[in-house]
């Protein structure tokens, strides 16, 4: 993340989306989180290599 | 319907700064020593048994993970009871270290939201601990609420149900077999990429890719679907404990209640005899095709080269409640808000995405890799996976989606520090809960099934019957003789 207003701009696709008839369940379309930048915030301040160093032993 | 008792235990993952994995149980065990609160010191293990199976045998040894043995080459702990450093605080909860990780076990709960507000309730336990262990250490210390470290270890959140014995393991794993299977649809955490950190992806469930067989009773390596474990936890020839084991650990509370209110309804309809019959070709395949469909179609193959999906298997054993069951208004609630959900998932994913974890997560990732024009290999993502997991409120991310409104709002915070003082319902959590803030000095021994007492330099054991109204009178004994004699004659 480098621009705290890209979460909010509009989308260019819609991931995921796909073509087919109205017979079975089709692929949701996708809205982004709107309101407050509080999320964003938090979001510019993990590093990104959080999960890079996670590493767990094997619990139940 | 009958009130079905049930509890959850959540191992969360830990992370302190400049440590790795071969220190997690040093820092695990001291982390829960710390835990500042009010608690009885220890646990009474003599009515434990890992290693006995529902089908009526035992096992020799439980499998071990071997590269969690290489971080403990050289390494010695102490006594199992050491290791465990357990802490039973006043609302009948169990706190310890669980292979490392630090592991909040609810009070025994019969309203899923009870239970769902005690899991949650959880996090503020292990953050109190963590936040007097990082003054201790005098490093940042992470908590998060989740099952995976992308690196091919997983740990659990697991689910325990109070059902009779005889209804026996065959109709059970027949009856629940196929709400294992696809209720993560509604309740999965969601996960980037696969537990071995290979595949660039996105999938619903955090357990899907550490499920290798139908049904053993492993839990650290070898992981089923259906879990056999025996450990009653109460008298064992009147009930078994169904032990779930393939459920994630849910941020959004809402979800953490439908989790287990879908266990439910599946289990009353087994007892019932009125479970659907569904017979996956692979029930672990099934599992993990439905965890890692992103079409959201959920296809699964049937024995008998037929097909069906997800969403025909879940509302089948809605039909079926409704049909067949007398039921209660929270059954009622999961029932009707999980048809809507799923009817959201196809019409209207912004709804969807407040009540389900794993949308939440998928929406804010396809959202980021949208405006950044990156793909699901960005390492980036899976920090955020890993962040929206954090139990710190001032650092996680599925916290920042609640206070924006974004996601289903969990209990507030008095209602979550009123349920680590007692329990609000009369299950045998209430009577434990009154031993430790009433009777502690005299207290000895605790579980699930029993309280010892200290009478006269004599241990003094009580039996805590899982099925019994424990009534608001114990509070008022005033002595532990009076206590006993209460809880002794409670029908």
């Amino acid at each position: 993340m480098t621009d705290g207003d890209r979460l909010t701009r509009p989308l260019t696709k819609e991931p995921g989306t796909k073509q087919g008839d109205d017979s079975g369940p089709s692929t949701p379309t996708i809205r982004k989180p709107e309101g407050g930048n509080e999320l964003l915030r938090r979001m510019k301040k993990v590093d990104p290599d959080q999960a890079k160093k996670y590493r767990q032993r094997s619990g139940q | 319907m009958r009130k079905i008792l049930a509890g959850i235990e959540t191992e969360y993952g830990l992370l302190v700064e400049g440590y790795g994995a071969d220190s997690q149980i040093d820092h695990s065990m001291a982390l829960v020593r710390g835990y500042p609160g009010e608690c009885h010191f220890g646990w009474d293990y003599q009515y434990e048994s890992p290693r006995a199976d529902l089908r009526g045998f035992r096992l020799e040894r439980l499998a071990f993970d071997p590269v969690d043995a290489q971080f403990d080459a050289g390494r010695t702990y102490g006594e199992a009871h050491e290791i465990r450093s357990d802490r039973v605080l006043p609302n009948g909860a169990r706190f310890y270290n669980d292979h490392g990780h630090p592991e909040y076990a609810t009070p025994e709960c019969l309203s899923i939201f009870e239970l769902a507000k005690h899991d949650c309730a959880g996090q503020i336990v292990v953050m109190r601990a963590a936040k007097a262990f990082e003054k201790e250490l005098g490093v940042p210390v992470h908590i998060y609420k989740n099952n995976t470290d992308y690196h091919g270890a997983s740990y659990g959140t697991h689910e325990g149900y109070l059902v009779p014995r005889s209804v026996g393991f065959e109709r059970l794993f027949k009856g629940l077999l196929p709400m294992m299977v696809t209720r993560q649809v509604l309740v999965g955490a969601g996960c980037v990429g696969d537990g071995s950190s290979k595949q660039p992806s996105y999938q619903l469930s955090q357990r899907a890719d550490y499920l290798v067989e139908p049904a053993n009773a492993e839990t650290l390596y070898r992981r089923p679907i259906f879990n056999t474990r025996d450990e009653a936890h109460s008298e064992p020839k009147d009930w078994m404990r169904l032990h779930v084991i393939c459920g994630d650990a849910n941020m959004i509370s809402s979800a953490t209640a439908r989790k287990v209110g879908l266990m439910k309804l599946a289990i009353a309809l087994t007892e019932a005899e009125f479970a659907p019959i569904w017979e996956f070709k692979d029930p672990v395949r099934a599992f993990q095709a439905i965890s890692h469909d992103l079409s959201f179609d959920f296809k699964v193959e049937l024995k008998g080269r037929s097909w069906t999906n997800a969403y025909e298997i879940l509302e089948s054993y809605f039909a079926a409640a409704e049909r067949l069951l007398d039921l209660d208004d929270e059954m009622k609630w999961v029932i009707d808000s999980s048809r809507q959900l799923l009817q959201d998932l196809r019409t209207n994913f912004s709804q969807f995405k407040r009540e389900v974890d794993w949308a939440a997560k998928y929406a804010m990732y396809t959202d980021y890799i949208a405006s950044e024009s990156t793909d699901w290999r960005d390492p980036q993502l899976r920090a955020f996976d890993l962040e929206y997991h954090n139990a710190d409120p001032e650092e996680g991310l599925h916290a920042a989606l609640e206070q924006m409104g974004e996601v289903s709002p969990n209990p507030v915070q008095s209602d979550l520090l009123a349920a680590l003082e007692g329990v609000e319902e009369p299950t045998r959590a209430y009577a434990r809960g009154l031993a430790v803030s009433r009777f502690n000095d005299r207290l000895k021994g605790v579980c699930w099934r029993t309280l010892t007492f200290d009478i006269g330099g004599k241990p003094v054991e009580v039996d805590l019957m899982p099925n019994f109204e424990y009534p608001p009178q114990l509070a008022e004994a005033e002595d532990v003789e009076t206590f006993i004699s209460m809880l002794r004659g409670i029908q």
